[in-house]
C-alpha cells in the first residue's frame, strides 16, 4: 500500500513537473500573424481602369494578380515557411468596385524578432510541373483560368491594361503581360526587422510603376515588342525582366 | 405604471410557474391536428442514403461540391425528376429541361427562351455542361454564386416558370411518389419537410454529373488516342497561342475560355457593342449586378465544349453560327474603355493594330472548336429524360 502512495505522489510531480517545463516553453496563437498584399501605382492605391502618369503617357490597369511560392520570414539563415503557395487577385470579378482589393493571408508564426522575408514570384518548379487537376476545389492552384495548357505551365502573374500612345485622351493601346514557365520564376529577400509578438501583421506592397521601371527608366511602351509578353517563347524575354523586377516593385510596411 | 411586488421566497417559484405555463399552453395549441398530417409519416420508408462518386475524365480537376449538399444517388436521382418535371412551373407545361435539354448540350438552341406565358426571356439559356466547375458566380451576369440559390431563381420568374414555390411546394407534397423521394434523398420524416432549399439541392445534385465524357476529339487527342487533322491542329494551335513557332497568329480563345473545361468562368466585355458610355449597353450584364459601371456589358464566360451543339451564341442569341461570333471577333473590337484587352489583340501586330485571322485561319480555329464535340456526353443515359 505504502508503495503505491509513493508511485502515485510521484506520478503526481512528475505531471506537475511535465505541466510547468510546458509552460515554459514558447506559445503560439494560431493565425497570430496577418500578412496583407496591396497593391500600388506610383505609391497610390491601384484602381483599375483610372488613367495614371506614364513618363509623358497615361496607362490604365484592369486586372493584376499573381503566384508567390516559399513565402518565409527569415532570422538570418533561419526560415519559418509561411506558406507553399498562395494566389494573390487584386482585381477579383466580384468587387463592387475599382479599387484594388487588398489580399490577407493568417498564419501561425512563433514570437521573434525576425530580420526579413523570403518571396518566389510565381509558381515554383515542382508545383508548376502540376496542373489543375492535381490539386482540390480549395487549393489556389485548382484556379483553371490561371492555368496555360498550350505551356503547361500556370500564368505566374497577369498585368493587363493599355496606354495612351497618340495623346488624344483615350486609352487605345492594349498591354498585357502574361509571365509563366519555370525559367521566369525567381525568389527574392528583402531586410527588414519583423517583430512577430503575440497578434501581428505585415503589408507587403507592389508597386506596378516600380514593376515597369527599370534602373530608373520606364519601359518603353512605344516598342511593340514591350506592349505584351506572347505565348510562345518568342518573347520570354520580357517576362523574365518584368519577373525579376518584383523584387524592386515589393517594399514592407 | 403598476408595480407587482412577490412576498420574498414566494416570488421565484411563481414566475417559474408562470414562465412554463406560459410555454407550455401555446405548445398545446400548435399540435397538429390529426388526420392528413398523418398520412405524411415518412419514417417507415428506409433513409439509407448511396453515396454518390461524379464520374469524369482523368485530365478533369475535381469538381467542387459543398459540405452542406453531400451527393448521393437518391440525391441525383431526384434532382434529375424534377429537372426534367413541368410540376415545377405555373400551368406545369415547363420545366428546366425545356430550356436546358441533352441534344442542345443543355442549352434549348434559342435565341432567348419564351417562358410558360410566352413572354421571351433577356438572354440565352446557357449551356449546364460542366456548370458544377463553375465556382465564381452562375447566369451570364453572375447574380448567384452557388448552384443550389441558382435552382431557385427560374421557377418564379415571370418570364420564365412562373410559378410560386409554395405553390410547387403543395404539388410535390401531395404527389404521389416525391415524398417518398425526397424522403430517401434527405431523411425527412414527414412531407411537410419537403422544402424548396431540398428541391433546389436535388436540382443541384444533378447538375452536378453533367460533365464532359472526355470522348470529344479533342479530349482523345490530349489523351494521345489519335491525332488532329492538319486543320484542326492549326486552330488548337492558334485557340491556345502555342502557334507562332510556325507563322500562326494568336487567336487570343484560351484567355477568357481557360482550362481544360475551357471556361475561366470569369466576366468580360468581349467586344460586341459599340457604346459611346457605359451607360448605353442594353444589357447591362454584371454591372447591373455589382452596379459598377465598368462592369456593364460583361458576361461569364460560357464553356467552348460542345459549342457546335449550342447555337445561337453570345448572351443575347445575335449569331446563329460560328463563322458569325469568328467574324465579330475579327474585328478587334471597338475600343469600349472596359473591352477586354485580347479581344483588341487577335491576329498579327502591324503597327498599332492587329489584323484579325484570314479566311484559313478562321476556318482552322472552327475547325478546332468542332473537335470539342462530345456526343457520348449528351447520350448519355445518366442524364436524359427519366420520364421518357
Amino acid at each position: 500500500m505504502k508503495n503505491h502512495i509513493v508511485a502515485l505522489l510521484a506520478l503526481l510531480a512528475l505531471t506537475f513537473m511535465v505541466a510547468c517545463e510546458d509552460s515554459k516553453g514558447p506559445s503560439v496563437q494560431p493565425n497570430n500573424f496577418t500578412l496583407t498584399f496591396r497593391a500600388t501605382y506610383d505609391g497610390q492605391p491601384l484602381e483599375k481602369y483610372k488613367n495614371y502618369p506614364y513618363g509623358d503617357k497615361v496607362v490604365t490597369f484592369d486586372r493584376f494578380n499573381t503566384y508567390l511560392s516559399d513565402i518565409a520570414l527569415l532570422n538570418g539563415a533561419v526560415e519559418t515557411k509561411l506558406s507553399d503557395i498562395e494566389w494573390v487577385d487584386f482585381t477579383p470579378d466580384d468587387a463592387t468596385n475599382n479599387d484594388a482589393v487588398e489580399v490577407s493571408f493568417k498564419y501561425t508564426v512563433p514570437d521573434g524578432d525576425y530580420s526579413g522575408i523570403k518571396i518566389g514570384y510565381g509558381v515554383k518548379a515542382d508545383l508548376n510541373a502540376k496542373r489543375p487537376s492535381d490539386f482540390s476545389p480549395s487549393h489556389p492552384l485548382y484556379i483553371e483560368s490561371e492555368y496555360w495548357l498550350g505551356w503547361k505551365s500556370y500564368i505566374f502573374t497577369k498585368v493587363q491594361g493599355r496606354v495612351d500612345l497618340d495623346a488624344n485622351d483615350t486609352t487605345e493601346t492594349v498591354i498585357f503581360y502574361h509571365c509563366g514557365s519555370d525559367p521566369v520564376y525567381n525568389v527574392a529577400t528583402m531586410s527588414a526587422p519583423i517583430d512577430v509578438s503575440g497578434t501581428s501583421s505585415l503589408v507587403i506592397e507592389f508597386d506596378l510603376k516600380k514593376l515597369f521601371t527599370f534602373d530608373g527608366v520606364l519601359l518603353d511602351l512605344e516598342v511593340p515588342s514591350n506592349r505584351t509578353t506572347s505565348h510562345d517563347a518568342s518573347n520570354i524575354a520580357l517576362a523574365q525582366k518584368l519577373m525579376l523586377n518584383f523584387k524592386n516593385a515589393t517594399s514592407m510596411n | 405604471m403598476q408595480q407587482i411586488t412577490f412576498n420574498k421566497g414566494v416570488r421565484p417559484l411563481a414566475v417559474v410557474a408562470v414562465a412554463i405555463a406560459v410555454c407550455l399552453l401555446p405548445q398545446c395549441k400548435k399540435d397538429p391536428p390529426p388526420g392528413p398530417a398523418s398520412e405524411c409519416d415518412l419514417t417507415n420508408i428506409p433513409y439509407s442514403p448511396t453515396p454518390y462518386t461524379i464520374k469524369k475524365p482523368a485530365h478533369f480537376p475535381q469538381v467542387p461540391v459543398p459540405s452542406d449538399n453531400p451527393m448521393t444517388l437518391e440525391g441525383v436521382q431526384l434532382g434529375r425528376r424534377l429537372f426534367y418535371d413541368p410540376i415545377l412551373s405555373g400551368d406545369s407545361t415547363m420545366s428546366c429541361a425545356t430550356c436546358h435539354f441533352p441534344q442542345g448540350s443543355f442549352t434549348d438552341n434559342q435565341a432567348v427562351s419564351l417562358g410558360i406565358d410566352g413572354t421571351p426571356g433577356k438572354r440565352s439559356a446557357m449551356s449546364l455542361l460542366n456548370i458544377a466547375y463553375v465556382s465564381t458566380a452562375l447566369f451570364w451576369d453572375g447574380r448567384v454564386k452557388t448552384l443550389e440559390e441558382q435552382a431557385l431563381l427560374p421557377v418564379e420568374d415571370p418570364i420564365e416558370m412562373h410559378a410560386t414555390w409554395p405553390d410547387v411546394i403543395e404539388r410535390l407534397k401531395g404527389h404521389s411518389e416525391y415524398p417518398e423521394l425526397f424522403r430517401k434523398a434527405f431523411g425527412i420524416t414527414g412531407c411537410e419537410k419537403i422544402t424548396k432549399e431540398l428541391a433546389a439541392k436535388a436540382i443541384a445534385q444533378f447538375e452536378r454529373i453533367l460533365i464532359s465524357s472526355g470522348d470529344s476529339k479533342f479530349d482523345r487527342f490530349v489523351k494521345g488516342e489519335l491525332d488532329l487533322e492538319d486543320n484542326e491542329l492549326r486552330g488548337k494551335l492558334m485557340f491556345f497561342d502555342e502557334g507562332q513557332f510556325i507563322g500562326l497568329p494568336d487567336a487570343q480563345c484560351f484567355h477568357c475560355h481557360g482550362g481544360i473545361t475551357l471556361t475561366g468562368g470569369q466576366f468580360f466585355n468581349n467586344g460586341l457593342d459599340s457604346v459611346g458610355d457605359l451607360n448605353d449597353f442594353v444589357d447591362k450584364g454584371r454591372g447591373a449586378v455589382t452596379g459598377n459601371k465598368l462592369d456593364n456589358g460583361k458576361f461569364r464566360t460560357p464553356t467552348l465544349r460542345n459549342i457546335a451543339l449550342t447555337a445561337p451564341y453570345m448572351h443575347d442569341g445575335r449569331f446563329k453560327t460560328l463563322e458569325e461570333v469568328l467574324a465579330q471577333y475579327n474585328d478587334n473590337g471597338f475600343g469600349v474603355i472596359n473591352e477586354d484587352p485580347f479581344v483588341r489583340t487577335i491576329g498579327f501586330p502591324v503597327g498599332g493594330h492587329y489584323t484579325g485571322l484570314t479566311p484559313q485561319q478562321t476556318a482552322d480555329v472552327i475547325a478546332f472548336l468542332h473537335t470539342l464535340t462530345d456526343t457520348t456526353f449528351i447520350n448519355s443515359p445518366e442524364v436524359q429524360n427519366p420520364f421518357h
